[in-house]
């Protein structure tokens, strides 16, 4: 079933009613007042027509206004529409129907059709706006229960993630051989260790941190991995000065950081040098990491470097799908993360 | 003399492997290798007896140059943490060493491999073996590429450029646009190993990958034919054409 057959099934019950309605006008003209059919049919017909355009005019008209103070300008919205579907009504039915005593008829009972309209018209656009401000709060709280289930679920990976054991294991076993041969630089990297998982701990409940702090981490994880492959990393970073207080999710540096080291350094064999940029623009953080890659080696997972995990995270922390891009030039990967202002 | 490689990424721990081997004179480091690309041409040119192999390294992983190289010396495997290789590790009973890797636990892993030098059958089976490369083969690490030797070279072939697979002997063709490339493998192993709803057997001699299917026509009674992308035709036999309506939802 396409999208529009679907809308069209859920309107159904909403088109019932105002052919309903429609036929229950004409039923009165007929049996009331004594029309017939015809008169009663084209009276129902245009005056009901008139009056659904008007409502339909009405809500597009609403989703363009601005919130603040709508309720004002949606009252005094109806009062227009319903008057100028008055006058349409009064221009097009006495063109259709000429007779002199529906005429009559139709001056006599225009002030009730206007009173109606109005009121029609008034409840059809509150009730819009409460409606659409109902779907408001419901996504935003899917949004928020989504967060946090993800929250909960990401506990226990954060937990690896934050202690990589991976990266302990191998740090580990580096100061195992420094301390053979050079136990001097193996104080050292045990020193950095220590700082490092220091700072792991200390972070582990902050859901946010300054760009300054993040830095300070990330260096005493490159400082280590220097350590293991220090002939062949270097790490350049170009912070402007303002980006050093911006507030930033903790968890999403990382990450980007430890991915271009792993695809630069453990993904090639040569001298590598990794770029982190970062300046505050337009009220917002921009942050920009590259590193070289073998463009000729298929990334051992192929789930875009483990990107989309971050892009849901973001997405639900700032309601934004355009917050990372990456980019593949030659063999260089950069990827480009837009933090906006703290919500 | 026994001739062993070093492969490992990392200087360092190569170096701690080093110290702790001054203690078997016997053993003799003949190359040290940075990655599995060198891995492979090192073990060709000097046919070692044993090698120490990191599983996680640049460019191809341990596993995946085990599957390149042939014969296969004595393998004793060495890994910071990967719950995956440890699972088939112990599932083939085969030997490994953790990160940080202490002096006894090597000497007892020495010891091991010495054993069955002398006495045949303690060591870890050429099938224990396979049996863990085609376990590998399916780890998420793995299981989006296929690593091949062409002459001197590894190549790497993303599993989604596969057009078709096609039995060769002892040997499996891999054709891609690029070209066919040869592994040494079965038809079972690669059934087994990608991803069935993407890779079909629908012959006994060929996988196809049905995202290449063009066309199926009928062929003789009973059976029918594919037409790929390429161009090329492929025999469907009656059991591979059942195969292929339920995956297609025909």
């Amino acid at each position: 079933m396409t999208k529009f057959q679907s809308t069209l099934i859920t309107r159904l019950p909403l088109v019932g009613a105002a052919l309903l309605w429609a036929a229950f006008h004409a039923w009165i003209l007929k049996y009331y007042f004594g029309f017939t059919w015809q008169v009663a049919g084209w009276d129902s017909f245009i005056y009901n027509l008139v009056i659904i355009s008007g409502a339909v005019l009405l809500v597009l008209l609403l989703t363009y206004l601005p919130r603040t103070g709508i309720f004002q300008i949606s009252i005094g919205l109806a009062l227009l529409v319903a008057t100028a579907c008055q006058w349409i009504f009064g221009q097009a039915i006495s063109a259709i129907l000429p007779e002199v005593d529906y005429f009559e008829f139709m001056t006599q009972s225009m002030p009730i059709r206007w009173a109606f309209g109005i009121i029609a018209l008034t409840s059809i656009s509150v009730s819009s706006i409460y409606y659409s401000r109902w779907k408001e709060s419901v996504e935003q709280q899917t949004r928020e229960s989504d967060l946090a289930t993800i929250a909960k679920d990401a506990e226990l990976q954060k937990l690896q993630l934050q202690l990589q054991p991976h990266f302990l294991f191998n740090s580990l076993n580096s100061i195992n051989a420094l301390i053979l041969v050079n136990p001097d630089e193996a104080r050292k990297m045990i020193q950095e260790l220590s700082e490092f998982l220091r700072l792991t701990i200390k972070r582990a409940d902050e859901p946010w941190i300054s760009l300054s702090k993040e830095l300070e981490y990330l260096k005493t994880y490159l400082a280590i991995e220097k350590v293991r492959f220090g002939h062949r990393l270097d790490v350049i970073l170009t912070i402007e000065e303002q980006s050093y207080s911006w507030s930033i999710p903790t968890l999403v540096l990382q990450p980007l950081v430890e991915n271009a080291v792993k695809f630069g350094l453990y993904g090639t064999t040569g001298k590598i040098s990794i770029e982190l940029k970062a300046n505050v623009n337009n009220d917002q953080l921009n942050i920009e990491i590259t590193n070289p890659f073998d463009s000729d080696m298929q990334p051992s997972s192929g789930s875009g470097f483990g990107l989309s995990g971050l892009q849901r995270r973001l997405y639900l922390l700032y309601a934004r799908n355009d917050l990372v891009k990456t980019n593949i030039h030659e063999n260089i990967f950069t990827v480009n993360l837009t933090i906006p202002v703290k919500p | 003399m026994i001739k062993t490689i070093l492969i490992d990424d990392e200087p360092l721990s190569r170096e701690i492997i080093k110290s702790y081997l001054k203690k078997f004179p016997a053993i003799e480091v003949v190359e040290e290798c940075n990655d599995g690309f060198e891995g492979v041409k090192s073990v060709q040119q000097h046919q070692p007896d044993l090698i120490f192999l990191d599983i996680q390294m640049p460019k191809i992983n341990g596993f995946e140059m085990l599957e390149l190289i042939q014969p296969m010396p004595g393998v004793i495997f060495i890994t910071a943490f990967d719950e995956f290789a440890l699972k088939a590790f112990e599932a083939n009973a085969i030997d490994y060493l953790l990160k940080p890797v202490a002096e006894e636990r090597f000497a007892k892993a020495i010891q091991k491999f010495l054993d069955s030098r002398l006495i045949s059958g303690s060591a870890p089976t050429e099938a224990q073996t396979s049996d863990l490369l085609e376990k590998m083969a399916q780890s998420p690490a793995q299981n989006n590429r296929i690593v091949v030797k062409t002459g001197s070279k590894v190549k790497i072939i993303p599993v989604h450029e596969i057009q078709y697979l096609e039995a060769d002997d002892d040997f499996v063709k891999i054709v891609t646009a690029e070209g066919i490339f040869l592994k040494n493998k079965t038809m079972a192993f690669y059934e087994q190993t990608l991803d069935t709803q993407q890779f079909v057997r629908v012959h006994r001699s060929y996988i196809i990958h049905i995202s290449q299917i063009t066309k199926i026509e009928p062929y003789q009674k009973e059976t029918h034919m594919a037409i790929l992308r390429g161009g090329q035709q492929i025999p469907i036999s009656k059991t591979g054409y059942a195969k292929l309506k339920t995956i297609l939802g025909l």
